[in-house]
């Protein structure tokens, strides 16, 4: 292709100024080229917008996760291919259709507008002290904080002292920084799957987030409100600070443990931890929640909730109701000794007591696990793992009647917000017990659980292990994929079934990939727990021996409900297994797509006749598109003018026929430099060309078949005699038929006698870029013959899957978007039909005529090319 | 396509450095520009046939120094590389002239394919003008 600009320069060199008279010949082949190269940017732009189209559609049915940023980035490709489409429509049409960047820009803002939503900025206090929050202002303090706020001033439970950074603040810092667009330009480097990736993106914001001074108002703002609560507390004292996102723990999601939450932390260290915090808005497995979940970026503030640290004797979760049951009426308390943190992160056993809801609560089941462990709070700051003291291993760390109290509470609050509740507390060393927040809890339908004849039906496989407790239903299969490390997890295949220790946190960003999980450890109230039930995971945890009874690759079922995990495929238990579903489907990311796709999906346009087939009657991008590329190919038809090219650049093809055949090399068509002023087939390179060279000789031209006498004379009537038509006159056989070619690109005018066809391809190995057009038009004969001939062209094409329009005796076909070979073959058939129908029109003196010689071509076609069935 | 003259403007070293190298193995030289303001003073230099710019720079933005590339050069073809997709960016930009606008990251073979199309057609533009030239000359 950029053999050109020399061919410019040599042209410009051998050219006499002289030559230079009225039409140029260096204007009519630049003419050529700039069609060319208008045409197939028209070509590959218009194929551009309908297979993003095409992707945008599937996004909304595939079970794949997507975010905004693959919204905005095929948003902004159609934009601009369909500004370009419009823009070389333009240029070949000299403006005939400018109105088309109005009817365009009335759609893309509106597209521009979805995509930008329609966020509030925050605007308020940068600070709140915890006595100020109630649940109404979820949107200012996160719901975590605005429930906490409520539980202590509506419900007047015991909460720590504390206060809660806003989402103003948040906001503040990131205009401060500039940080959000440095952010989204992150986020679409981002390639789904690509856990590497996700790594990296996200260690690179946290360091951006780090890095970023806040404004001097808002570390003055969070000093004040930590001095305030010393007041309270009336003595020095550490906090804790969690994490509490506008959207975070509501019923639909529960971002459980995707943030991070720091424990005891001392004056020096607020703004460092502050800044943490905001940071794990970009953790790993918060990156991969919200995609997943469908949620966007820039709509999730992040608000911090600092507390007066707790130096809990005994700490846990509890649940107001089984989150794997709803119609087990119970309450579920997980204890530990220490800090509850272990619970949530799953690393210690804990016990676990459930007890009736009704009056008086009765502790149903009591299961005391050995805890040899329990964090506490460090001296200066920080926490730590400790030895628990010999004798209080395997005492549980609660007494019955906290036990009971624990679940009084939980009722409350259950009855309170009106839905199950997800509760973390604290036992002070005075015994007096702390809520830290209370979030609604992920339930599960029993549309999971597999219905009874299915577990009970008789499993042929050896089990590997039994035991555990169910944190989500559900049957799975899958290779075992055991995680030990970070590391282990950017090797997680997806489908496999997650084995690991502990079910730490940030397992949970494969957890959309997994077909099930196993763990050693771990109960049903941790995170990932939570998250595997958001998922519908089937999660088998606390089984003690899976990391010892499961290799990598081993390929098991996982039955959660039967608390069993078997060697091999399952059968009879994967039959009524239930189906993943889209967790995105409604999520603010989904509704987002579909909105936009509204503006550009639909096709109105679908008839060219029609009278709204116009500028005006584009309501979507696909109608302009297909407006567009319509008007462009009319346009390319019209382009009547007769090709005359000068005897200097145009090379007569050496080849024993009476017909004479000018070749033009635009670029790259000929083996080598040609001298002289023929050229010899073997040194002709242009796909197209000899694809279509071949049709044209495949079945040597016997002369016009008989003509009746109806037909001569109907000839005569139309008063032009052909003498091309007559062997043995033949002076019409003069007449020049040219290819301009390139390597890839050929186009084909050739008049004989009557008939005027154009035929122009690209041919190369991008299959979006290929394509076929071909038209013919002309022929004596009276009216009734042609349409007949027109029928019999259009029959042909059809037959090999060309579109084919019919405009009284000009048929125009087009075939696009097919692999190279395909199209060779359809450019042989072009070939022939260019040669052996351009004088049926005198013999077709019926309807039943037509129908014959189609088979009689068909059958001389099947000597050179493959028939379609 | 090995004598096309390219610029590349992107304010990350890195990006320009690695898009530089790769284009080196497929004997493509370009030359880097850390600035808009740095391109632009180039551009007023010495000619160039087709420029990538990224569109989120500090000082002189992408959009700017496409604006200005245009009126120093108006035959050179200008690619704008986005790492924030924004359809309201990418319609100013096309308004504005740029051959395309594509989105980071990009694959280098499509961006090849795209300089490619670009010189290929700042060669038909500047041979029209040509050609038009000498039409004025001979009459």
């Amino acid at each position: 292709m950029f053999g050109l600009k020399e061919f410019f320069k040599k042209l410009r060199g051998v050219k006499p100024r002289e030559a230079r008279e009225e039409e140029s010949p260096d204007a009519v082949r630049l003419a050529f080229t700039n069609r060319y190269l208008n045409f197939k940017t028209l070509l590959s732009t218009n194929n551009k917008v309908l297979e993003i189209i095409t992707d945008m559609e599937q996004a909304l049915v595939s079970s794949h996760s997507f975010g905004m940023s693959f919204i905005r980035a095929n948003c902004t490709a159609i934009s601009v291919n369909m500004y370009k489409i419009i823009q070389t429509l333009n240029e070949i049409t000299v403006g005939r259709y400018r109105e088309l960047f109005e009817v365009f820009e009335d759609i893309w803002v509106k597209i521009d507008q979805e995509l930008k939503g329609k966020k509030i900025p925050a605007r308020g206090d940068l600070v709140f002290p915890l006595e100020a929050v109630d649940k109404e202002m979820a949107d200012q303090a996160g719901s975590k904080m605005a429930n906490l706020g409520e539980i202590k001033n509506r419900i007047g439970l015991s909460v720590p002292e504390g206060f809660v950074i806003t989402a103003t603040a948040y906001d503040r810092l990131l205009e401060h920084n500039r940080l959000q667009d440095e952010i989204n330009r992150r986020i679409q480097f981002l390639e789904p799957e690509n856990i590497a990736r996700l790594y990296e993106t996200s260690a690179d914001i946290h360091k951006l987030i780090i890095n970023a001074p806040l404004p001097l108002e808002l570390e003055e703002a969070i000093r004040q409100a930590y001095q305030d609560v010393i007041k309270k507390v009336g003595r020095g004292a550490n906090v804790s600070m969690r994490s509490s996102a506008i959207g975070e723990d509501t019923k639909e999601a529960s971002f459980a443990g995707q943030y991070r939450s720091i424990l005891n932390v001392s004056p020096d260290y607020l703004i460092l931890s502050y800044k943490e915090i905001l940071a794990s808005k970009y953790s790993v497995p918060a990156i991969a929640y919200r995609l997943n979940k469908g949620f966007r970026d820039e709509d999730i503030g992040m608000c911090v909730g600092c507390m007066a640290m707790i130096d809990a004797k005994a700490g846990g979760v509890m649940y107001s109701t089984d989150p794997a049951n709803i119609r087990h009426e119970c309450i579920m308390i997980n204890a530990v000794w220490g800090l509850g943190k272990s619970v949530v992160d799953g690393s210690i056993a804990p016990d676990l007591f459930v007890l009736s809801k009704g009056d008086p609560k009765i502790i149903l089941k009591k299961e005391v696990s050995t805890k040899g462990q329990k964090f506490v709070c460090h001296a200066e700051e920080g926490i730590c793992r400790m030895e628990v003291v010999e004798k209080e291993k395997d005492d549980p760390a609660i007494t019955d009647e906290q036990a009971s109290l624990l679940a009084e509470l939980a009722l409350r609050l259950e009855r309170y917000f009106g839905c199950p509740q997800d509760i973390e507390w604290a036992i002070e060393p005075d015994g007096s017990i702390r809520i830290l927040q209370s979030r609604p809890l992920m339930v599960i339908g029993q549309d999971l659980a597999v219905p009874e004849e299915i577990a009970e039906s008789k499993v042929d496989l050896p089990v590997i292990l039994a035991g555990g407790v169910t944190a989500c239903p559900g049957v799975a299969t899958g290779p075992a994929f055991v995680v030990k490390t970070t590391v282990d997890m950017l090797q997680f295949p997806r489908g496999a079934v997650l084995v690991a220790m502990n079910p730490l946190p940030q397992w949970a960003a494969v957890l959309n990939s997994a077909a099930a999980v196993v763990t050693d450890r771990g109960g049903i109230t941790g995170h990932l727990a939570a998250v595997a039930r958001e998922f519908k995971v089937p999660a088998l945890l606390g089984t003690s021996t899976a990391t010892r009874e499961i290799k990598s690759g081993d390929l098991i079922t996982v039955d959660a409900d039967g608390g069993k995990v078997y060697a091999g495929r399952a059968e009879s238990l994967l039959q009524k297994a239930s189906e993943r579903v889209s967790l995105m489907k409604g999520s603010p990311v989904y509704v987002t797509l579909e909105k936009v796709l509204k503006y550009i999906a639909p096709l109105n346009l679908t008839d060219p006749d029609a009278s709204n087939f116009r500028p005006q009657g584009c309501q979507t991008i696909h109608d302009i598109t297909r407006f567009a590329h319509e008007m462009s190919l009319r346009e390319l038809f019209a382009y009547k003018k007769e090709v005359s090219f000068p005897e200097h650049l145009a090379k007569r093809l050496v080849f024993d026929v009476p017909m004479q055949w000018w070749v033009i090399d635009l670029d790259g068509g000929f083996r080598k430099e040609i001298e002289g002023n023929t050229v010899s087939l073997e040194d002709i390179t242009s796909i197209p060309m000899l694809a279509l060279w071949k049709g044209i000789t495949a079945v040597p031209w016997e002369g016009p078949p008989p003509v009746n006498t109806k037909g001569f004379l109907s000839i005569i009537y139309e008063s032009t005699m052909d003498t091309s038509l007559v062997p043995g006159i033949g002076s019409r056989f003069a007449e020049r038929n040219y290819f301009i070619i390139s390597r890839n690109f050929c186009h084909l005018s050739s008049r004989f006698g009557f008939h005027f066809s154009t035929v122009e391809a690209f041919l190369s190995d991008s299959v979006a870029e290929n394509y076929i057009c071909f038209n013919f038009k002309g022929g004596a004969a009276d009216h009734t013959r042609k349409k007949r001939r027109v029928n019999l062209i259009k029959a042909l094409l059809e037959k090999f899957d060309f579109w084919v329009q019919v405009r009284g005796d000009l048929i125009f076909a087009r075939l696009e978007r097919q692999e190279q070979d395909f199209l060779k073959q359809r450019l042989k058939v072009i070939g022939y039909l260019t040669m052996h129908t351009r004088q049926l029109d005198m013999t077709l003196s019926n309807n039943g005529m037509v129908n014959w010689y189609v088979q009689e071509m068909l059958k001389q076609i099947s000597s050179f090319a493959a028939i379609p069935q | 396509m090995e004598d096309i003259r390219l610029l590349l403007v992107d304010d990350e070293e890195d990006f320009r450095t690695t898009l530089a190298n790769r284009l080196k193995k497929r004997k493509i030289d370009a030359t880097g520009a850390g600035s808009g303001s740095e391109a632009i003073e180039l551009v007023r230099l010495r000619s160039f046939d087709v420029a990538i710019v990224d569109v989120k720079m500090p000082g002189i933005d992408g959009i700017e120094t496409l604006r200005q590339i245009k009126q120093i050069s108006p035959l050179m073809e200008v690619i704008m590389l986005t790492g924030h997709a924004s359809v309201e960016s990418g319609i100013e930009g096309m308004k504005l002239g740029a051959y395309d606008y594509l989105m980071k990251p990009c694959d280098i073979d499509e961006l090849l394919l795209k300089v490619g199309d670009a010189y290929h057609r700042k060669l038909v533009q500047e041979e029209r003008i040509h050609q038009a030239e000498l039409k004025q000359e001979g009459r």
